[in-house]
């Protein structure tokens, strides 16, 4: 099973610019594992703490905010598209 | 023909409203929609890259009355996005308000706009809010966002978020009590340094226009009563990699245990939360004490700071001289971060510039 994870411009500094992966997994939690697993650094910028998220990133999944679903055990399938948004502030 | 016909009905039935007919013509909007475009008051919180382009776009668009508030003067590398400025505006050494407002006035006279150079904080915002219909983002820094949120909350004025690096960008529109706020979305801000600013991971000009122009169509439908067309989604794309989102965000109104507009606690309108300064006397230098909540990380601020500047760290403190301007308007600025989120910024003794110079390299 495998979903596609969009890595944003401002984590790019931690995949060496790889702007998205293919990551196995049955659960959000699962997946950003494996990412955080792949790049170094990438569990500083996502989790306050093991099983929580910074409060100023947030996970979609297939444009949906995992927080109004099951958080990081949100299930998901094959195809699903899981985006890393996290709070910019240039303007 | 018909189209003619209708736009010759349009300027005859309001001839001091004619030089807008073919944003009239779009039916959604037409003569009254116009006037309540006319009758309109909007605080525009910044004018930079975001700033400009909402700035010219409404001000074309026939917005009554714009206040637009900045601290900072332009620089050559400023021209590059910010669509207002020129060359001339910085060998005259002007603000942004200000040159923004001579702009305008030669693209639309009858915009009234009013420029205050000045840095927003706790104690001018609602002032500044005050009887004003929209506030719009043109900043470049997430203290000063969440200060617009808390206004917005506290006040019942709707305003829009907008936000851009390189070829990334993000938008939403918050209407108070009835959309989430943004902090709802996101309940803090980055601790400073952590996340790359335009000013060290660079920002591509249409990133810039496309949100910005989100922002002013967004503004049009509202100020024009159009409120049902408004977005009630999260807009995020990556015009680089061909991605454009719609997230939906709704729920989080209702869901969202939010500090600000659940729990009413403004705490950046109140002065709790939020960066205060210093200015050291005889050393030239302003001292931003900024809190981060954890400790910073500065080999990953040293990596963002290299793309400007040549940075050095210890275990105790992270040090990078900044070159601005070129030629007679060469100003030289040194950052001392220190692992709580202090900093001092050397080089003025003017709270708004170091305050600048933080959010601009390091983040807030």
């Amino acid at each position: 099973m495998a979903v596609k994870v969009r890595i944003p411009t401002p984590l790019r500094s931690l995949t060496n610019g790889v702007d998205s992966l293919d990551a196995l997994g049955t659960d959000v939690q699962s997946v950003l594992a494996e990412v955080c697993q792949r790049f170094e650094g990438m569990d500083k910028r996502l989790f306050k703490q093991p099983g929580e998220l910074n409060r100023f990133v947030n996970i979609y999944v297939n444009n949906e905010d995992i927080r109004f679903m099951d958080n990081l055990s949100t299930p998901v399938k094959d195809g699903d598209d899981i985006s890393i948004v996290p709070a910019i502030a240039g303007g | 023909m018909a189209l003619s016909q209708t736009a010759s009905e349009l300027e005859k039935a309001d001839p001091s409203l004619a030089r807008y007919n073919r944003q009239m013509l779009w039916e959604p909007i037409g003569i009254d929609g116009q006037r309540k475009l006319r009758d309109s008051r909007v605080l525009m919180v910044g004018c930079g890259a975001l700033g400009t382009v909402l700035a010219n776009t409404l001000a074309r668009a026939g917005i009554g009355h714009l206040t637009i508030v900045d601290r900072d003067f332009i620089e050559l590398n400023n021209l590059q996005r910010q669509v207002l400025f020129d060359e001339q505006d910085i060998a005259d050494q002007l603000p942004k308000a200000e040159a923004a407002k001579r702009k305008i006035a030669a693209i639309n006279s009858a915009v009234h706009v009013e420029a205050v150079v000045a840095d927003v904080n706790h104690t001018n915002i609602e002032q500044l809010a005050a009887g004003k219909h929209l506030l719009l983002d043109g900043t470049d820094n997430f203290e000063t966002r969440f200060l617009i949120n808390d206004t917005s909350i506290k006040t019942g004025i709707p305003w829009i978020y907008g936000a851009c690096i390189s070829a990334m960008g993000l938008g939403m529109v918050i209407r108070p009590g009835i959309t989430p706020c943004l902090r709802c979305i996101f309940e803090t801000s980055p601790p400073p340094g952590m996340n790359p600013t335009c000013d060290t991971a660079g920002v591509l000009g249409p990133t810039v226009n496309v949100v910005a122009s989100w922002q002013a169509m967004e503004a049009i439908k509202l100020l024009s009563g159009n409120i049902a067309a408004l977005s009630p989604f999260m807009f995020s794309f990556d015009m680089w990699d061909n991605r454009y989102q719609q997230l939906r965000v709704a729920k989080a109104r209702e869901l969202a245990d939010c500090p600000a507009c659940k729990h009413g606690e403004l705490e950046y309108l109140s002065g709790k939360f939020g960066g205060s300064t210093t200015t050291l006397c005889g050393r030239n230098a302003v001292q931003i004490s900024q809190p981060s909540g954890s400790r910073i990380d500065f080999e990953h601020v040293a990596k963002n700071l290299s793309a400007v500047g040549k940075p050095s760290f210890n275990k105790f403190m992270l040090k990078c001289p900044i070159v601005q301007g070129q030629g007679d308007n060469q100003k030289e600025y040194e950052i001392t971060l220190f692992s709580d989120g202090r900093a001092i910024i050397k080089g003025t003794n003017d709270a708004a510039t170091a305050k600048a110079i933080y959010a601009k390299y390091v983040g807030s």
